[in-house]
């Protein structure tokens, strides 16, 4: 009976381990609040991550191997790629800017006009696009399906070594999940540990400030949109580039005319890393998007309620308001080996 | 021919935009809503003096929440009571803007104000970016929670 019994206990050890799905454990920054949602049928595991990363790093998942999710996705700009807009597998350039991928876990509308609503779904989209990676999810399992590296993987992971779509993107989603910046000089300061300059003090006071004028505060009000710990809040916005929008951004997602020209409110975390600026990168500097927010905004049927009006900011707050944003760049988040390219440190 | 073709073309792009669900109420309801403009029309309106952002009073025609809450079939009334006490709503604006209401704040028998879903400001309709749905909450000293453009109310328990 006693044998028996030994003999169970280790299969059950030896099954477990052949999972080895031990549970991922997040650091949440307190400021960040836990108002997310990690999927029930997606928990966190440390063989998911690992594998999620190889995937990202992993040009096999391109139609011609020559590029993965990091050509355009770069940890050095935030996970960001220098470009107007990303060039594809085909050589094309797709049709909007490339995302920063910092603190996923807390965006609730994936993409610039927030089509897909889980990183699950997300993931599998700009593997299928002909302009992005340009290879089907089925036909980029069966690709991982063939190399030795990737079925044991799987099985550690999810318990298969059957590879589908499915469990890509959830690989992917555990890895994306894990990107938190939240360990720039501004995080600092808030902690007592860094003294802002007084350029930097007067920017951020700039930034969160509503101006009223009988008072004689002058503020740019960024926060409106871009307030909160994260430094976006989850809205989608017209902010006055066109008159005459070509893109419908938004209202392709909701089909309402109210939402014509609606585009995410992108993070400001890393923001000095991650130009050129906006859904179609037409701003290559920082200065170009705080004159555009200052003097240049263009009026159409659905420019946003809360940008109507210049705000003239003079060139001293201007230069202020850029000292600030650079206070979001955390150079931790930047070069986190944990999030570097696997397949050059193994 | 194309005059037809059009005319069809018209006609169908006219019922799509009158058909369109303006507002949907869901969550912990007995009935979730997908209301059209005509649906909210039809509701009960009351009037509702208040100070707006610009300290000036405005007049606004607007629809108690409760009449929807009542529609829906959410616990309201007698039924607020117990852990139904714990339920809230969540207001969600076209732009993915939120605020949050606890039962009793929208329910008469709690309440001595009257939170409504407005549509028209001192005799007009409410403008684009502000409407055509949008809370007015009287007498609340901070407008955060005047949520504009109003696309859904969702009913859930707090967990």
């Amino acid at each position: 009976m006693l044998r028996w019994l030994i003999l169970l206990s280790s299969a059950v050890v030896l099954a477990f381990n052949l999972r080895n799905d031990t549970p991922y454990t997040l650091t949440i920054p307190a400021s960040f609040g836990h108002r997310y949602t990690i999927p029930a049928d997606n928990p966190m595991t440390v063989e998911g991550v690992a594998l999620g990363r190889f995937l990202f790093y992993d040009s096999l998942l391109s139609k011609n191997n020559t590029i993965s999710c990091s050509s355009c996705h770069q940890q050095n700009r935030a996970f960001t790629d220098g470009f107007a807009l990303s060039i594809g597998v085909n050589g094309r350039t797709t049709a909007r800017n490339s995302m920063s991928l910092a603190n996923l876990l807390w965006v609730r509308h994936f993409f610039w006009d927030g089509h897909s609503p889980t990183l699950e779904d997300q993931a599998l989209i700009p593997m299928a696009h002909p302009d992005e990676l340009g290879l089907a999810p089925e036909k980029a399992a069966r690709k991982l399906q063939q190399t030795a590296f990737y079925p044991p993987k799987f099985k550690r992971a999810f318990g298969t070594d059957s590879i589908t779509p499915l469990l890509m993107a959830k690989a992917l989603a555990q890895f994306e999940r894990t990107l938190i910046s939240a360990q720039a000089p501004y995080d600092q300061y808030l902690r007592h540990q860094y003294t802002l300059t007084a350029a930097e003090k007067r920017g951020m006071d700039l930034f969160m400030r509503t101006s009223n004028v009988a008072k004689g505060i002058r503020g740019a009000n960024c926060a409106h949109c871009h307030g909160g710990a994260q430094f976006f809040q989850n809205v989608f916005h017209n902010n006055g580039l066109d008159a005459s929008p070509l893109d419908p951004g938004r209202q392709e997602v909701t089909g309402f005319d109210a939402d014509f020209a609606r585009f995410r409110v992108p993070t400001l975390r890393n923001i000095a890393v991650t130009g050129p600026y906006m859904h179609d990168g037409r701003f290559r500097t920082l200065e170009e998007v705080i004159d555009h927010y200052s003097e240049h905004m263009a009026s159409s049927r659905t420019l946003s309620t809360d940008l109507k009006g210049p705000m003239h900011l003079t060139s001293s707050e201007k230069k202020d308001l850029i000292a600030f944003l650079h206070t979001l760049t955390d150079t931790e988040f930047l070069q986190n080996p944990a999030f570097s390219n696997p397949f050059l440190t193994q | 021919m194309k005059k037809l073709l059009s005319l069809f073309g018209f006609l169908v792009w006219s019922w799509n935009v009158s058909a369109q669900v303006v507002l949907k109420v869901t969550g912990e309801v007995n009935t979730p809503l997908q209301l059209q403009a005509s649906d909210l029309k039809a509701l009960p309106h009351t009037e509702v003096r208040t100070v707006d952002k610009d300290q000036k009073e405005h007049h606004y025609s607007a629809i108690p929440l409760i009449e929807l809450l009542k529609k829906a079939g959410v616990t309201v009334g007698g039924q607020l009571r117990g852990e139904n006490l714990v339920k809230y709503a969540l207001v969600r604006a076209a732009d993915g803007y939120e605020v949050l209401f606890a039962l009793p704040e929208l329910d008469p028998e709690f309440s001595t104000r009257t939170i409504v879903l407005a549509d028209a400001v001192d005799g007009t309709p409410l403008p684009a970016g502000l409407g055509p749905y949008r809370i007015v909450v009287p007498g609340e000293k901070k407008p955060a929670r005047w949520i504009r453009e109003v696309r859904e109310i969702e009913i859930r328990f707090a967990k």
